[in-house]
Formats: C-alpha cells, sequence, structure tokens
C-alpha cells in the first residue's frame, strides 16, 4: 500500500488510469460473456424452433422468446421486408414474376443490413478490450520509466548509491507496469475470446439467411 | 431493436458496477493480504552501542547540574548522602580499635582470673552498640538513597535518563555518524566539512552553518543530508539549554570539536 502511496504524482497519474482501463475492461468482459453466452444459446434454441415450424407468421408471433438471438433480428427484418414485398403483389396480381426477382433481392438487401447492424451491435466496445490489451501495458512501462527516473534523480541528489535508496524508488516505479499487465492480460484474452465467439455467430447468420432466402424463393417460385 | 437496445444499456450499466465492485473486492484482498503478510518488510531501526568508548558519562559534564528545576529539591538530599557514604567505612574501624583497646584496660586495672566475664559482659555491650551505630548508619544511609532516589530520575546516577548513557555532544556525533553511513559512500577520497550546529532547548535543529568545507560539492550535500537526517533523533539537550557544537564531518567518521 505504501509503494503507491509513495509514488511520484506521474506514476499515481498512470495507476489511475491503468485502474480504470481495468475497471472498464472487466466491465465490458462480462457485459460481452452475458451478451455472447445469451445470443448462442437462443440462437439455437430459435433454429430448432424454427425448422420445426411451418409458417412464418407463427414464427413471427413467437419470435419474441428469443429477443436475444441475433437470428431473431435477421427472421423479424426479412420477414417485414417479405410482407411489403409480398403484400401489394396479392392485391393487385400484375407483373409476378417481376416482383418476384426484385422481392428476394430487396429481403436478400434486408437481410444483409439486419446482419451488418447486428455484427455492429456484437462488437461492440470490442475494440476497447482491444486497445486496453495493446496499450496498457505502454502506460505501465510509462510510469515504470517515468518513476525510474525520478528515483536516480534522487540517488544522484543524495550521493549515495546503497540499495536501500535505490530499491524503493526502482520498487514503486515497477508497480506501473504490473498493473499495466494486470490490465492488459485479461483483455487480450477476452478479445480473442470474444472475436472468436461472434465469428461463430456471423456465420450462424449468414447461413441463415442464405435459408431463409431459400425458403422465400421455394415458396415463392412454387405459388 | 431500440427494446433490445434499451436493455443492453442496462445490462452494460449492471457489469460496469459489477466490475467496480471486483476491483475493489481484490483491492481489499491485496489490502488484507498485505497487511497479513507485510511484518518483513518493515525496516526496523538499527540501534548499536559504541562498544569502545561505553558509557562515557563524564562527572563534570553537567550531570549533577543537570536539575536546574529540581535545584532546590536536590542539595538536601545530596549532602546526606556525601555524609553518610563514609560512615560506615570510618565507623567500624575506631569500633575495632575501641574493642581492642578496651579489654586491655581492664587486664591492668583488675585481676585476669576475675575480669574474664567483665570483659565478656563489656564486650558484647561494646558490639551491641557497634551494631546499633551500624544499623542506625545502614537505614541512614537506605534513607538517603531513597531521598536521592526520589530527586532524580533513573538512570546514571544523577542523570535525566535521557542522555543515553553518555555525553550530549558524544550521543549527537553518533546520531550523525549514523546519518551520514546512509547518505555518504565515499571511500577513496578524503573531504572534509566543518558544521555548527545549533539545537533548541526542545532538541530541535535550528541552524546549521556551514563554516568551512574543502570544497567537494557532493560531500556537502552528503552532510546537509546527513544533519537532516539526524536532527529527526535529536533528543532535548541536558539542562534544558541551547546547545551549540561544530563537527568535522570526513568519510571516515565524525570529530566533534567545540572550539575552532
Amino acid at each position: 500500500m505504501d509503494i503507491i502511496l509513495g509514488a511520484g504524482i506521474i506514476v499515481k497519474l498512470v495507476l489511475l488510469l491503468l485502474l480504470s482501463f481495468s475497471v472498464v475492461s472487466w466491465a465490458i468482459i462480462l457485459f460481452k460473456f452475458f451478451q455472447v453466452h445469451r445470443a448462442k444459446s437462443e440462437s439455437e434454441r430459435f433454429m430448432d424452433f424454427f425448422w420445426k415450424s411451418k409458417r412464418f407468421d407463427a414464427i413471427a408471433s413467437q419470435v419474441d422468446r428469443f429477443a436475444n438471438s441475433p437470428l431473431t433480428v435477421l427472421f423479424n427484418e426479412g420477414f417485414s421486408e417479405l410482407k411489403k414485398v409480398v403484400e401489394p403483389d396479392s392485391k393487385s396480381d400484375g407483373s409476378a414474376l417481376s416482383t418476384d426477382l426484385g422481392g428476394i433481392e430487396n429481403v436478400s438487401r434486408a437481410l444483409r443490413r439486419a446482419t451488418n447492424s447486428e455484427i455492429t451491435r456484437l462488437e461492440k466496445y470490442l475494440t476497447f478490450l482491444a486497445t486496453t490489451g495493446s496499450t496498457s501495458p505502454f502506460i505501465g512501462l510509462f510510469g515504470t520509466v517515468w518513476g525510474i527516473m525520478t528515483a536516480f534523480e534522487g540517488i544522484g541528489k543524495t550521493g549515495s548509491a546503497s540499495l536501500a535508496v535505490v530499491a524503493p524508488g526502482i520498487a514503486e516505479a515497477l508497480i506501473a507496469t504490473a498493473i499495466g499487465l494486470v490490465a492488459a492480460i485479461p483483455a487480450v484474452m477476452a478479445y480473442n475470446h470474444f472475436q472468436h465467439k461472434i465469428r461463430v455467430l456471423i456465420n450462424e447468420m449468414d447461413s441463415f439467411s442464405t435459408e431463409f432466402l431459400n425458403i422465400v424463393q421455394r415458396n415463392i417460385a412454387g405459388k | 431493436m431500440s427494446r433490445l437496445v434499451s436493455r443492453d444499456d442496462t445490462v452494460s450499466g449492471v457489469c460496469f458496477v459489477a466490475s467496480a465492485v471486483i476491483h475493489l473486492t481484490v483491492f481489499l484482498l491485496l489490502l488484507w493480504w498485505g497487511r497479513l503478510f507485510s511484518s518483513p518488510s518493515a525496516i526496523h531501526e538499527t540501534y548499536y552501542v559504541d562498544v569502545v568508548n561505553l558509557p562515557t558519562a563524564e562527572p563534570q559534564a553537567g550531570l549533577p547540574a543537570q536539575k536546574s528545576d529540581e535545584a532546590v529539591a536536590v542539595p538536601l538530599p545530596a549532602a546526606p548522602q556525601a555524609m553518610t557514604v563514609p560512615v560506615p567505612v570510618k565507623t567500624p574501624p575506631p569500633k575495632v580499635v575501641k574493642t581492642v583497646t578496651k579489654p586491655t584496660k581492664p587486664t591492668n586495672v583488675k585481676a585476669p582470673a576475675e575480669t574474664e566475664s567483665a570483659f565478656a559482659s563489656q564486650m558484647a555491650k561494646l558490639e551491641s552498640a557497634r551494631d546499633a551505630s551500624r544499623k542506625e548508619a545502614d537505614f541512614e544511609k537506605s534513607l538517603s538513597k531513597v531521598k536521592g532516589a526520589a530527586g532524580s530520575k533513573p538512570g546514571m546516577p544523577g542523570a535525566g535518563g535521557i542522555t543515553a548513557g553518555s555525553s550530549y555532544p558524544d550521543f549527537i556525533k553518533s546520531r550523525l555518524e549514523d546519518a551520514l553511513k546512509v547518505t555518504s559512500s565515499y571511500s577513496s577520497k578524503n573531504p572534509e566539512v566543518f558544521v555548527r550546529l545549533t539545537i533548541t532547548a526542545e532538541g530541535k535543529l535550528s541552524r546549521m552553518n556551514m563554516v568551512r568545507s574543502s570544497g567537494d560539492a557532493i560531500f556537502e550535500m552528503a552532510v546537509r543530508r546527513a544533519v537532516d537526517l539526524a536532527s529527526e533523533k535529536f533528543v532535548p539537550p541536558p539542562n534544558r539549554t541551547v546547545f551549540e557544537n561544530g563537527f568535522v564531518f570526513k568519510p571516515k567518521g565524525i570529530a566533534s570539536a567545540s572550539s575552532r
């Protein structure tokens, strides 16, 4: 404890900055953990439900149960776009084929847009983890270098190079690097973990989009 | 979608609070752990006794005169002590002389066979008298001791109990030497700095005057720091007067130089 209180103002500021980095990155880690975990489990349940049910209407009425899954967002966007495309078609049953192709395109675009927004939502705040992981060791190193500089100044002033004079200053300085590493290591680990999980979710969304489009095309073509 | 985002916001707020709580917990745990295991890191002050000149209490170094504030009370117990101390030493020899001479007197006056019993009784009387006087002397002596103890403080005879068994300049010199060992690490060169120190009656360093120096700036700085460091350990001078003394600082040690 004395080691922190005895440090210079710059070292203290560095420690404070690193502490805030650590608090925020842990908040993001916890938040992302819940978000990704729920997204994954609810996506699995939604896919089961999706393959069991026969009609999009029935799925649309039940979709709120899986609100945390990105697939439901995709489904909602695609389904509302599909309704917009199909309903005018049913009212004025004119050129069916042209609306077919245009409708598929529209649904595809809507799905792509929803996928992109979901990727953005899932990857939100992850950059902070990457930043923390890459910069906090350097910030800690800066604190250490500064602390050692002041320690050497002190040594020069006393004119004594005994270990009793040198050691406390260096210990004070090194704590900055230690805290920097403490902040960086979990951030890097969590960043890699969530990157992997989110990539899996993106793949799921892509495959769901193609499945959805396939079903839509089959049904419209079968009409 | 908007519902989802707002829910995310509340969750992120909860996560932030949870993260802060985790950090606080870890910090407190570290503090607790540090309190449990930090005892080896505490640096204990080393006190050592200068064996070569152990208690060098100079009798004339103002030790009896130290109790200026008790000046009225002290002379009274001191005077009986001065008188009673020789009493047990002096009184027995006259008694012995008496006991030797007295038997010779009666033997001269009376017949030896008859005087045997008289001599024995007189001998017993004399011995009892001598015992009584000796007891009285012992009592008086112990009484004076008690009075003396009440007048002076424990420690060196008549000392204030704060001079660490040494004279005050030596005490200051010793503290300065301790401090100089910390602040200076010279061994090859031989600079010299003469410093006059003034210590107030409360034991605070009031003035430090560098009278003469061999011109080594680094050693001067070390001396300054040594004086600063040592001044934390100064005690009030005896007699509660302002103390002023000169010290010659050399890398090998410090010499006290009161007049220069």
